[in-house]
């Protein structure tokens, strides 16, 4: 835009908001660095200097690294699921299905509402003898299952309030992302003679790719963050067996109140966080764009 | 193509999945009229058929004594802390946004781009790096358990969501519309002001909209930096999952704190079916 | 008052955009800005505006630097060529806006939209949206906004470029009448087409590569450009040139190609000159040369026919309709007496024009 007169402007709009955000952001980040290189515990609840004690020590926790793991594999578990499910329910709404309106409205409920809350009646309908999950698949004639008792299940457990809660949220960029595909392409298909399998596989699904990675990368940095619904589950267990990295570091640092110790687990656990999502941006770009050319 | 069989596999696919949808919603209402004689000898469904239904569960949520849960007084510091901080992040939001989709920033390597990739990042700072530094800051200005602060720290969680959504919405809005503003004499500010806010009114309402939920569905914050004199819903009703709580007042707060957003999603299908919620969240 | 340019330079990374500029323009006078696609028109009309900084030189109001003042505080109404309107105004709005800014009373205001939506056939449409009207209607808009504020300077960059072209036409000779009822504004008005430049302007500016070749009454342009690159941009169908040798009994074209020597062309020094003929004045017919046809086109009730000859490319606007299909040979007569001579280096400026005759 023009240059006359411009300069003060131009900061008037943007340091509002950058440098409200820099000051509530950058003190906590300086700070967590600053700690992690201290031992403050409970016992010892000052800012001292370890140096990179912390980090040494955090390379040999195994606890840690299995959170890792544990987190990874739930994360792109469910990331995956909700994009599958998702883009078959966009796609079921879409069109020649009649109060499909009211149905969009209906599947976009569970993303509207208060995670750690749905999690509390999850926990309800989980549970072994009281509730109705394993009610009714005694119904059906199928065994009881330890849904948040056996380390297996519990997992399957988290990821199935996950998929509930966040599925909507792929459904929706999906959905708003199909109604605005151009119609040509599909006119063509169809004078073509493709049916609906080809049709999805050839035109549908490549057009989609910016909007898939968009949603796939945001669910995968806001997935990565699963804490709340281990909490209010499982807590961790049974065991280590649903604890992921989040966990984890709270345990460390606002249960056991290792609080040097969790700095440097968080410091760590940030910039694998970010290499990681890059990389897999990077990577899933390359895919689905690929496929799509 | 559309064969009876292939509409039918629709429709009984939607039927699934719309059951799993309410499921948790069905068995928390029933529940919620509950006694303990409808819970403990194992899962029942029906009113009057299998279990003698009571209205103890949602007389509880009003009564703060005893045995009881309050949900008043969370919902009004809920309402207050995600209003406010949502109207900041708006507010500071858009004038980022705008500035960052308009003008060209420089300062040294730094550029536009790596600006909103910036504003982006915060999100993936997981809440527990955050958490610790917080609680240390807020108890040194003395707001630790208040609203103030929690929506001092709400800010920099929904700002990068306002920014998110409404840099690609301002992007999307010609620059000639800007100049033409500028030429008829207004200044930059008037200018977004009066031309361009009034047609972005889509994109703010869609930022607005993420703002409420993740504002209002925030548990770790408030659950780390507020104790006894502000209390969140998300808090409140997970610290019944804790204490020996029936299962009816859970049910019931749990249905209660969650019911206000469910008008959102009305809202936000409006928007997606007339075509311009595409724009917005692209 | 007169607006100045003096001495503008821009480049980008490396090129330039504008160089040396050099132009004064009056109140109340209409001047074309004609030049090609990425001459400078419209980075030119930007800088007046202040929507683009320049690298070099001043833009002075009645002596004022201008270049102090900020666009919102310049008074410059300027019509795009994408219809730029407000979308979440109305028409009378849309129109009133810019008189808003300036604090003037209602009545008043209510006065000059009603009066120049009357002029640009709208009063109906006072209560519509742009994106309830046409291309045509919604241009019409942004010309009225630009009309009603009665500004120093208006700008118009191409305006009817992306109107279909009966609409073009139309609004081309609705254009012509309101722009010359405007007596205190200076007026500067982007175009690719010769016809526009000369239909419209008191003075055509012709641009190249970024900068000014000719200053000039559109007559004077186009009977005596000022170099072959001002011949190739003001000529549309494009002229041919030849390049050729003069000699004191002719002019020979190719080798075996040779026309007397015409009256305005003796006074020349013997030796290469490239020599330049319009499209319409080349003839048909005859047997000084022979082309072949590369591409012919029927334009109503006229002919283009573009050629391969020996002495280089040539291109042919004839009367009626001809039908020449390709590869065919046909005979073409050069009338000497209405060459152009250029000069043969680098600037190639006119040397000698054939008299102007008849024509405008």
């Amino acid at each position: 835009m023009g240059e006359t007169g411009l300069r003060s402007y131009k900061l008037a709009f943007l340091l509002p908001g950058l440098l409200t955000l820099l000051a509530i952001i950058l003190f906590p980040l300086l700070f967590t660095i600053r700690v992690s290189a201290s031992g403050w515990n409970a016992t010892n609840p000052d800012l001292d200097w370890i140096g990179g004690a912390n980090y040494a020590a955090l390379w040999l926790d195994a606890r840690f690294w299995q959170s890792l793991g544990r987190l990874s594999f739930m994360a792109t578990g469910t990331v995956a699921l909700q994009y599958v499910l998702g883009f078959a329910l966009a796609l079921l709404v879409w069109h020649d299905v009649k109060a499909r309106r009211f149905f969009r409205v209906l599947f976009l409920i569970p993303m509207m509402t208060t995670p750690v809350i749905m999690s509390v009646i999850w926990r309800t309908i989980l549970h072994e003898s009281l509730g109705p999950a394993n009610d009714v698949l005694s119904m059906l004639g199928l065994g009881p299952v330890p849904w948040l008792t056996s380390g297996g299940w519990a997992v399957a457990s988290v990821m199935l309030v996950e998929v509930w809660q966040w599925t909507p949220f792929i459904f929706l960029l999906l959905l708003a992302g199909l109604i605005s595909l151009p119609r040509e392409p599909f006119l063509a298909a169809a004078i073509d003679g493709a049916g609906p399998v080809r049709t999805f596989v050839n035109v549908t699904f490549p057009l989609m790719a910016p909007v898939s990675i968009g949603a796939i990368m945001i669910r995968l940095i806001e997935a990565s963050k699963l804490m709340e619904t281990v909490y209010v589950l499982t807590s961790g267990g049974p065991g280590t067996a649903t604890e992921t990295s989040s966990y984890y570091i709270y345990i460390k640092g606002l249960r056991d109140f290792d609080i040097g110790y969790a700095a440097a687990l968080s410091i760590t656990y940030l910039v694998i966080m970010i290499v990681l999502l890059t990389v897999l941006g990077k990577l899933l770009h390359r895919a689905l764009m690929g496929r799509a050319a | 193509m559309m064969t009876k069989l292939y509409l039918s596999l629709k429709y009984g696919a939607i039927l699934i999945w719309s059951a799993f949808v309410i499921a948790p919603f069905l068995w928390a209402l029933t529940t919620s009229f509950k006694t303990a004689s409808g819970v403990t000898g194992g899962p029942t469904y029906i009113p009057w058929l299998q279990y003698e239904p009571s209205l103890s569960g949602w007389r509880s949520l009003f009564s703060s004594g005893a045995g009881g849960i309050d949900v008043v007084k969370p919902y009004i510091d809920s309402v207050i802390v995600t209003g406010c901080a949502s109207l900041i992040s708006i507010v500071l939001g858009c004038l980022a946004a705008y500035g960052l989709s308009r003008f060209t920033y420089r300062a040294g390597f730094v550029k536009n781009t790596d600006l909103v990739f910036f504003f982006v990042s915060q999100r993936i700072m997981p809440p527990i790096v955050l958490a610790i530094p917080f609680f240390l800051m807020l108890k040194w200005l003395g707001l630790l358990d208040s609203k103030i602060g929690l929506i001092f720290v709400y800010v920099a969680l929904l700002l990068p969501i306002a920014v998110w959504i409404l840099v690609d919405f301002f992007n999307g809005i010609p620059r000639e519309i800007d100049e033409m503003a500028i030429l008829d004499g207004c200044t930059p500010f008037e200018a977004f002001r009066r031309v361009i806010l009034p047609n972005s009114l889509a994109g703010i309402v869609v930022a607005g909209m993420f703002c409420l939920i993740f504002g209002w569905n925030d548990f770790f914050f408030a659950f780390t930096l507020t104790f006894t004199d502000t209390q969140l819903l998300p808090v409140a009703v997970v610290a019944l999952n804790s204490s020996v709580t029936p299962w009816w007042s859970l049910s019931a707060s749990a249905l209660i704190s969650v019911a206000p957003l469910l008008l959102i999603a009305f809202v936000v299908e409006r928007f997606l079916s007339h075509g311009t919620l595409a724009g917005a969240i692209r | 008052m007169s607006l100045q340019l003096h001495d503008i330079g821009l480049v980008v990374e490396g090129v330039a955009h504008l160089d040396n500029i050099e132009v004064e323009f009056e109140r109340g006078r209409l001047t074309t800005v004609l030049g090609r696609t990425l001459a400078g028109k419209t980075t030119l009309m930007r800088s007046i505006a202040g929507l683009q900084r320049l690298d070099r030189g001043t833009v002075q109001v009645d002596g004022r630097d201008y270049s102090r003042l900020p666009t919102w505080q310049r008074d410059i109404a300027m019509v795009y060529q994408q219809f730029i309107n407000y979308p979440h105004l109305n028409v009378y709005e849309n129109v009133a806006f810019p008189l808003r800014r300036k604090n003037l009373s209602e009545e008043t205001i209510r006065q000059r939209v009603d009066a120049v939506l009357e002029k640009v056939g709208l009063s109906a449409f006072e209560r519509r949206r742009p994106s309830q009207l046409s291309g045509g209607q919604q241009q019409r808009v942004a010309l009225a906004r630009a009309l009603a504020r009665e500004s120093d300077i208006l700008l118009l960059d191409e305006p009817l470029v992306n109107l279909d072209f009966k609409l073009r036409e139309q609004l081309r000779s609705e254009l012509r009448s309101l722009l010359t009822q405007q007596q205190h504004t200076i007026m500067i008005y982007n175009t690719t087409e010769p016809v526009e430049a000369m239909l419209l302007g008191d003075t055509v500016v012709v641009m190249h590569d970024g900068r000014v070749l000719q200053i000039g009454t559109p007559a004077r342009v186009f009977d005596y450009p000022a170099s072959r690159a001002v011949a190739q941009v003001v000529n549309d169908p494009p002229m041919s040139f030849i390049e050729g040798r003069k000699t004191d009994t002719g002019l020979e074209l190719t080798r075996s190609v040779t026309v007397p020597l015409p009256p305005h062309l003796r006074d020349l020094a013997n030796g290469n000159y490239r020599f330049g003929i319009r499209a319409n004045e080349l003839r048909l017919g005859g047997s000084t040369l022979q082309g072949r046809v590369t591409f012919s086109e029927v334009s109503g009730s006229e002919t283009f026919l573009y050629l391969d000859a020996p002495t280089g490319p040539l291109a042919l606007q004839i009367e009626g309709v001809h039908v020449l299909e390709e590869g065919r040979n046909v005979g073409i007569e050069i009338p000497a007496d209405r060459l152009f001579a250029f000069e043969l280096d680098a600037g190639e400026r006119l040397l000698a024009a054939p008299a102007t005759g008849a024509a405008s």
